[in-house]
């Protein structure tokens, strides 16, 4: 298979369950998610999405849902600039090694055209930085760019 | 085929002088990066090692650029019999201001064609960054066993 992949990994002192609170809880997203906020049941084959203000940005169907380990869901962006380039999907695995989580963020099956891949690549490490700060310190990192760096790379498009 | 190349990049709530102390300070590296010191005077065209808690020499290159607080790059290479086919690749780390925070940028490339130190460092970065970002932020290093440091084969 040619479509692009990426790949992000991280170490966070925390617990597996903590993390998975993170990933599925929309008071928990909306700290460190861009003010984000999910929604879902988490069962396979249900709808969840991604929204801020009463917008959806990203939604999708859950593919797999196994707390505290594996968590797969579909990708579609809301945004207009990569919103043609149709339907990705990542896959979060949460491995305990010792008193730390390593976390696996693979976000695959992404359009060649690469407008999505630019967008997620800028972004992933933004949200799982300030995920790991969020879990570590009790504060998500002050990032309030991405609204603008996103305006920019539409701008581009 | 594309050569390959491993980017990381990460954000850290601290100042570009103290990640870059951090990334080339012994002491400091020493606490996050598995026991192991820079040995180097940073200046471009030295040598530059990585030496191990006992003395030996686990890694070593040389210093290709040097430009406080904003980018630094060396080459290295491990020296096990492990890696005798590779040769060293070029780590180049960029420090940006970010707002209140910093934007750390780690590109490896100029690897060999079927690298086993490729697959190496891709599973040594994200841990020594991970615990990197822990310190500044926290004061305290994850404690992250070291079996996470070496390349699943």
């Amino acid at each position: 298979m040619s479509k692009l992949e990426y790949v992000y990994v991280t170490y966070i002192e925390t617990s597996a369950e903590k993390l998975w609170q993170a990933l599925t809880d929309p008071d928990f997203t909306e700290r460190y998610w861009f003010g984000h906020r999910v929604s879902s049941e988490w069962k396979p084959g249900t709808r969840y999405s991604f929204a801020k203000q009463g917008a959806n940005s990203i939604e999708g169907e859950v593919i797999a849902a196994d707390p505290p380990k594996r968590l797969v869901y579909s990708w579609n962006s809301c945004s207009p600039s990569d919103r043609q380039e149709g339907t990705s999907k990542v896959t979060f695995d949460l491995e305990p090694r010792g008193k730390v989580v390593k976390l696996t963020v693979i976000h695959d099956e992404l359009n060649e055209a690469g407008v999505t891949f630019r967008n997620i690549s800028g972004g992933w490490p933004m949200v799982i930085a300030s995920l790991k700060s969020l879990l570590e310190t009790g504060r998500g990192l002050a990032i309030d760019v991405p609204s603008s760096a996103k305006e920019a790379a539409d701008a581009q498009t | 085929m594309r050569k390959p190349e491993f980017v990381y990049v990460t954000y850290i709530e601290t100042t570009p002088e103290k990640l870059w102390e951090a990334l080339t300070d012994p002491d400091f590296t020493e606490r996050y990066w598995f026991g192991m010191r820079l040995r180097t005077d940073w200046k471009a065209g030295s040598t530059f090692e990585m030496v191990r808690g006992d003395g030996s020499v686990s890694d070593a290159g040389k210093v290709v650029e040097c430009d406080p607080p904003r980018r630094l790059a060396y080459t290295f290479v491990n020296l096990s019999d492990k890696y005798k086919d590779d040769v060293p690749a070029l780590a180049t780390f960029t420090i940006e201001p970010f707002g209140r925070l910093v934007k750390l940028t780690l590109t490896h490339e100029g690897f060999a064609q079927g690298s086993k130190f490729f697959k190496g460092i891709s599973g040594g970065w994200p841990a020594i960054l991970s615990n990197l970002k822990s310190l500044l932020e926290t004061g305290r290093t994850l404690d992250i066993p070291y079996a996470a440091f070496k390349a699943e084969d």
